[in-house]
């Protein structure tokens, strides 16, 4: 009994290790802003804020802190979960902690020309309302430096498209869980084509696979969140 | 052989295996859990006839979140039968939801099929489910019938109306169908009722159990719900069954899964018996692990075995039939890991004593059906059911006098004993090799996967299910017309 004890607590207790030894061995990106990208990578929340704020007294420049320390630590824990070395719940800690750096350079951001890397509309298709999946994406989207416009769930065809036009996106995200919603994906990207708009688009969800997109003439498809985002830097271009 | 009788454990000299791995006390405490997420958070209903449906009930609504009062529930588990009998496709009774019995049959809406000819993995086809079909009626051991497809070869939006007009008419067995929505749903009930004779032939001795599902946590879309007051309007049984990720959709902690889970299906126990008092129920609660890799839903996996006990225990414990799940995988062939997922599940599915325990053939995380994992499922339900019978104790299965007779070092094989009782106590493998292995390898050293599939095939080219009369089929052809027509509108 006490060596399955100690191998379930071993267990329970090695993500969390895990990470930190990883960290201390693994080869970290030099960057100019070291504290506020190594604190999103330790996804603490208080040390990042800590260290952003440093930085910003020490006088560097808000877009550094951003695209240097923030997003470029996003990029790395995005490569790490795809590399199978991080995973779900972890990956949102490391957002959550990247989105109270963002909260701390808002007030500075404003008067910088901050030009986000394209901009996204994001739902669950009709009848679709499972929307975890959803949410990570358009969390890694955000967190990629993209202007994301959650539509939510069970979003109708024209609410996409119209959405899209106000917002003047570039690329419409949808997402299914259930087989029998991912017809609905179809429908949007006809819709576009027939309202003779170039809104590019982007489907993922569990029963999704790339040959599903190519079928239904989607422009892309991504099997995780970190894909979507190099996805949909790829389509912006 | 099928798993009855279990209750005479208690009053005969009947032993059979059972397991069960929550006290009362446990059960009472994780539905009290359910009960107070009810009345402390609540559910979002996105219908409207449901939403009246609570309100006038007496349910604290709020927009579209209802939180429901415990005495509700109370009532409803009090109305709603404690047991349902399903019949054939003849309306003759034969799977009794009451008790340990535990029966199985496959699960809905795989996209993906594997070819029973080439064993490619494609799309989904109308010949899939007629050869499902085919294959669990001659099954001894499967023992309802469910589409193990989404096909893509017809109507898209009909893919469902498709697959009970194929199955209806290539098994006799009792089915269960899923639907897109509530007018494919009524297509489907029209068609059993055609079969039926009438409405109330059909209510009576019921061949179909009809399925819908919440969406976890807490959410109820307005498909799942009107398609769920369907069946109660008709008194057709049904499955409300949320299909938890844990850690996603759910707590990761098991307790907390499986009350949110009971939460959630105890809202559609309410609304069936809201709408037509003493509809029949099925409790449920699915749900297994997320794969924090691959944001995958694992079936493969010893929390998904748990979250299915534990959720056995609890339905027991409220007195309703109950669903479960077996004889699936997350491998992408029916392979060594199908074939350990498949043995687990289905010992410890009928161990703690499901009533219907679907999903048998699925494969590649529920994406693909196979014919192939039905058929080696098959099997291992009846090696497991075996199990599950026991023993007997009685003067005749002690044999003294056999063994007096015998005396010491005698044997028992020439007895009239053995011969009157070796067939019905031992069981008789059909896919196990336990021949020498000469034998063995003159019959070509075939291995399991490669027998699976011969009978495949066999059964395919030899198995004649027993057909509909000709003017059904007409009536039922008539339906699926109906519906090709009010989709194209």
């Amino acid at each position: 009994m006490t060596n399955v004890k100690d191998s379930l607590a071993g267990q329970l207790t090695r993500s969390g290790r895990k990470i930190k030894n990883m960290e201390k061995k693994g080869a970290r990106k030099k960057v100019s802003v070291q504290q506020v990208y190594n604190a999103v990578l330790e996804m603490d929340d208080e040390l990042v804020v800590k260290a952003v704020k440093a930085e910003i007294d020490n006088g560097t420049d808000p877009s550094v802190i951003l695209n240097e320390g923030l997003i470029s630590a996003m990029d790395e824990i995005g490569k790490r979960f795809s590399e199978g070395t991080v995973f779900v719940p972890e990956m949102m800690m490391a957002a959550e902690a990247m989105k109270a750096g963002v909260a701390e350079l808002k007030p500075l951001m404003q008067d910088i020309d901050t030009k986000s890397s394209g901009t996204i509309v994001i739902g669950t298709v009709k009848d679709d309302l499972h929307d975890i999946g959803k949410n990570l994406v358009a969390m890694m989207l955000e967190s990629g430096g993209f202007n994301v416009i959650d539509l939510g769930v069970d979003v109708e065809t024209e609410k996409f498209l119209e959405a899209a036009k106000d917002n003047n996106a570039d690329i419409i995200c949808m997402s299914a869980l259930l087989t029998t919603t991912m017809p609905a994906m179809k429908e949007v990207v006809e819709a576009i084509k027939e309202a003779g708009l170039d809104f590019k688009t982007m489907v993922g969800g569990a029963p999704v696979t790339q040959e599903f997109a190519d079928q239904i003439g989607a422009t892309g498809y991504s099997a995780d969140a970190p894909g979507a985002v190099e996805k949909a830097r790829e389509l912006i271009g | 052989m099928s798993i009855q009788s279990i209750e005479s454990n208690y009053c005969g000299g009947h032993q059979t295996a059972q397991f069960k791995l929550l006290s009362e006390q446990q059960c009472e405490k994780i539905v009290g859990a359910a009960l107070e997420i009810l009345e402390r958070t609540g559910v979002d209903i996105n219908c409207e006839e449901a939403l009246s449906l609570l309100k006038k009930a007496g349910c604290y609504v709020d927009g579209k979140r209802v939180r429901i009062p415990s005495h509700l529930i109370k009532w409803a588990l009090n109305t709603a039968p404690s047991r349902i009998v399903l019949a054939n496709r003849k309306g003759e009774r034969k799977l009794f939801l009451e008790g340990h019995n535990s029966y199985f049959g496959a699960g809905p809406t795989c996209p993906n099929f594997i070819d029973a000819e080439t064993g490619e993995r494609r799309k989904a086809r109308k010949q899939d489910v007629v050869n499902t079909a085919i294959v669990a009626d001659k099954l001894p051991n499967i023992d309802f019938v469910m589409s193990l497809s989404m096909i893509s070869d017809q109507t898209p939006e009909l893919a469902d109306v498709h697959e009970i007009h194929a199955m209806l008419q290539n098994t006799t067995k009792p089915l269960a169908g899923w639907a897109f929505n509530a007018e494919g749903m009524q297509d489907i009930i029209d068609m059993c009722t055609v079969v039926a004779g009438s409405l109330e032939e059909l209510q009576r001795n019921p061949f179909i159990v009809l399925y819908s599902e919440p969406t976890s946590p807490l959410t109820h879309s307005e498909q799942a719900l009107k398609k769920l007051l369907l069946t109660a309007e008709n008194r057709i049984p049904v499955v409300y069954s949320p299909g938890m990720i844990i850690g996603g959709t759910a707590p990761v902690t098991l307790a907390g899964a499986v009350a949110v889970g009971v939460a959630d299906n105890l809202t559609g126990l309410l609304l069936t018996q809201l709408k037509s008092e003493g509809a029949p129920f099925i409790g449920a609660t699915q749900g297994g692990p997320m794969d924090m890799a691959t944001m995958q839903h694992c079936y493969g996996s010893p929390e998904c075995l748990l979250q299915q006990t534990i959720s056995t225990d609890i339905y027991r414990y409220l007195k309703l039939p109950i669903w479960g799940t077996a004889g699936v995988t997350d491998s992408k062939v029916v392979d060594q890991q199908a074939a350990i997922d498949a043995s687990i599940q289905i010992l410890v599915g009928a161990l703690s004593g499901a009533h219907l325990i679907h999903d048998v053939g699925f494969i590649d995380l529920g994406m693909t059906g196979s014919l192939e994992q039905m058929v080696m499922c098959d099997e291992i339900i009846g090696y497991v059911r075996r199990f599950i019978y026991g023993l007997e104790i009685s003067d005749e299965t002690l044999a003294l006098d056999v063994v007096d007779q015998v005396g010491p070092g005698g044997n028992f094989l020439g007895t009239k004993h053995t011969f009157k009782n070796f067939k019905e106590r031992v069981w008789k493998p059909s896919l196990f090799d336990r021949r020498s292995y000469d034998q063995w390898a003159a019959d070509g050293c075939k291995t399991m996967g490669q027998r699976v599939h011969e009978k495949v095939k066999q059964i395919l080219n030899e198995h004649k299910p027993e057909p509909l009369p000709e003017d059904v089929v007409k009536q039922l052809d008539a339906i699926v017309e109906r519906a090709e027509t009010r989709v194209k509108k």
